[in-house]
């Protein structure tokens, strides 16, 4: 397979001013040449194949906007190199351009003011698509989503789902190699989040378009992702199979309950307080079960539970002897609970 | 050169405009109101001396070359800077630079639409409503060629004074400061708000030096004064051309040398 995207090294620091406190410090500000090097992103390396899609995961604040500023183009990286379809992103913008779209989840490249076709037609004209490209790709996109729907209606008057819909469509329109999604289901609701990813999914298989998918919500990366690269404080913790790293993980397990039966039984309030309540008890009674980890996800209570530690039947026991469960469930560990452990450590 | 390409961008922003009917009201509006204001201000001025003409103008002429200047104010006014500094504070400007055509020219066409729609919306109107009111008074010639020729120039200097104080938003990541302290620099200096003859001596002469004349006072000498000499004409035109190339190779650079040093906010 042809590699696509190769970074080699990366790094890029930013020099920020040390802020001083109060009136008095923010005066001397003004004169100070005190700054200091933030390491944004710290000598990472990656390569990308054609036709990939890749989760790009990290906490906030972790320096994943920082890469993809930079794969972009918009930013230069410090050292390192990034070569991708054979160009330097940040040399030669215009022409790179040609070959990347990008969506970011909380803004718009969309003509406000106008009906989402006029963004379409600007954008044929401004990346020069020709007229049967154009219309090929609009029959692919009338094939995946209700295109007539969207396309007559002023973008300022769309759902923010609709918006986001519009706007992955634009950022595809020109057929571009490589697709940067910067957290395409930000803000939406259950419905519009699998109608997305089932529209990246489709766009991703017919054009074998590269895409690269930041993200917060992990079932963007359980629908989309076979790859997924995880990065925290500018150094990338893991890169490879989703799978491979569950069975690093293969001792946990989550056990669900459900301790109600009416949702007034199961109201969020009352959840959070058992879930809190469990935790501090569980962790009473088994002083080795230290990476036992109680969470809530719609009315059920996940206990994710290292087998190691403590025996899975001997913490169900112990629920049932303090409450009356009326539903129970065992999975395998989830990847939003994989991931969380990353970002606590849990590879070292 | 594929000229669609930009031409689609000043398209997109005609009809853009023609979406806002209440801000092209509020903007006929604003201007009748100034207007008022003007002429009643200049009235009192000429009424407290004795001669006809100050500075060489009769009151007529002033009113002539004052609601002309504002028309042009109107429709040359781009609000550049605001758009720069909301862009660059939500971190859109990153949308726009990793479009398939320079920054700044992408920019440039996306605001040529709203000019166009502008200049037949408040300039022509304006212009004829003049023209027929002081009927005489202004001598319609070849002198509207080097008026028009004269005002492309004067919008393109106005865009990259504009753009270049925009990119002073990449350091500060605030906006309302500049932009006010740059608005009254460029109303008084470039004689929108004054005749630039009735600054006093050495201002006059600081003033023909700086590029902000070419913004107003340089159209609207070509179009007014008729009896101007066709070489002080072309002059008036290549010292336009003149700071145009300055005010592209000064921005464009300042551009170029901030995007390689700045952070963009957030995403």
């Amino acid at each position: 397979m042809e590699k696509i995207i190769s970074l080699k090294n990366v790094s890029k620091e930013f020099k920020v001013l040390n802020r001083r406190e109060g009136l008095r410090g923010s005066f001397m500000d003004l004169f100070s040449r005190d700054y200091k090097i933030i390491n944004a992103v710290n000598n990472i390396s990656m390569e990308i194949e054609q036709g990939e899609i890749v989760g790009y995961l990290g906490p906030n604040g972790a320096g994943k906007s920082t890469t993809i500023k930079m794969m972009t183009g918009v930013l230069e990286p410090t050292s390192g190199d990034i070569i991708i379809d054979g160009r330097i992103p940040y040399k030669d913008r215009n022409k790179y351009a040609q070959n990347i779209g990008v969506v970011f989840g909380q803004r718009t490249q969309l003509w406000w003011a106008l009906p989402a076709i006029e963004s379409f037609k600007i954008l044929k004209d401004m990346y020069q698509v020709k007229d049967k490209d154009y219309k090929d790709m609009m029959d692919l996109f009338s094939s995946t989503v209700d295109l007539d729907k969207l396309l007559h209606k002023p973008v300022r008057q769309m759902s923010l789902g609709q918006r986001t819909l519009s706007d992955i469509l634009a950022a595809f329109l020109h057929n571009p190699k490589i697709v940067f999604l910067d957290e395409p289901t930000i803000g939406l609701d259950v419905a519009m989040k699998s109608k997305i990813r089932e529209l990246i999914k489709t766009l991703n298989k017919e054009k074998n378009t590269t895409i690269i998918l930041t993200t917060h919500d992990m079932g963007d990366v359980d629908a989309l992702c076979r790859r997924i690269v995880i990065i925290d404080k500018g150094t990338i913790l893991y890169d490879n199979d989703i799978e491979k790293i569950k069975s690093i993980f293969g001792n946990y397990r989550t056990l669900k309950v459900r301790l109600g039966k009416t949702s007034e039984e199961l109201n969020e309030e009352a959840i959070k307080k058992e879930v809190e309540d469990m935790e501090l008890k569980l962790k009473e009674v088994y002083p080795k079960a230290q990476t036992l980890h109680v969470s809530d996800v719609d009315e059920w209570i996940n206990i994710l539970v290292n087998e190691d530690e403590v025996e899975m039947i001997d913490v169900l026991n112990f629920i049932q002897r303090q409450r009356k469960i009326y539903d129970v469930r065992l999975e395998e560990i989830s990847t939003e609970s994989v991931i969380r452990k990353i970002y606590e450590g849990g590879l070292e | 050169m594929n000229t669609r390409k930009y031409l689609t961008l000043t398209r997109a922003g005609m009809i853009e405009a023609l979406q806002f009917k209440g801000a092209i009201f509020s903007i006929i509006i604003g201007n009748l109101v100034y207007l008022i204001m003007i002429y009643f201000l200049w009235k009192a001025i000429f009424a407290s001396v004795d001669t006809t003409t100050v500075n060489g103008m009769t009151f007529e002429d002033t009113m002539i070359y004052l609601v002309l200047a504002s028309a042009l104010f109107y429709f040359m006014e781009m609000y550049l800077v605001w758009e720069m500094g909301r862009d660059i504070q939500s971190g859109k400007i990153i949308l726009d630079i990793i479009k398939p055509m320079k920054y700044p020219i992408f920019k440039f066409f996306q605001l040529s639409g709203n000019f166009i729609m502008f200049f037949f919306i408040t300039f022509l109107p304006t212009f004829i409503v003049v023209y027929i009111v002081t009927y005489g008074a202004i001598h319609l010639d070849y002198n509207i060629l080097f008026f028009l020729v004269s005002v492309l120039l004067g919008l393109l200097i106005n865009y990259f004074i504009d753009f270049f104080i925009g990119t002073i938003c990449l350091y500060t990541e605030s906006i309302w400061g500049i932009n006010i302290m740059k608005e009254v620099i460029v109303l008084l200096l470039s004689g929108a708000t004054i005749p630039i003859v009735f600054f006093p001596e050495p201002l006059k002469t600081v003033v023909y030096y700086l590029p902000f004349q070419a913004i107003y006072n340089s159209p609207l000498r070509l179009l007014i004064d008729y009896s101007m000499p066709f070489s002080e004409r072309i002059e008036i035109l290549g010292i336009q051309l003149f700071w145009l190339i300055i005010m592209i190779l000064v921005s464009g650079s300042f551009w170029k040398i901030s995007l390689k040093r700045i952070t963009i906010n957030g995403g």
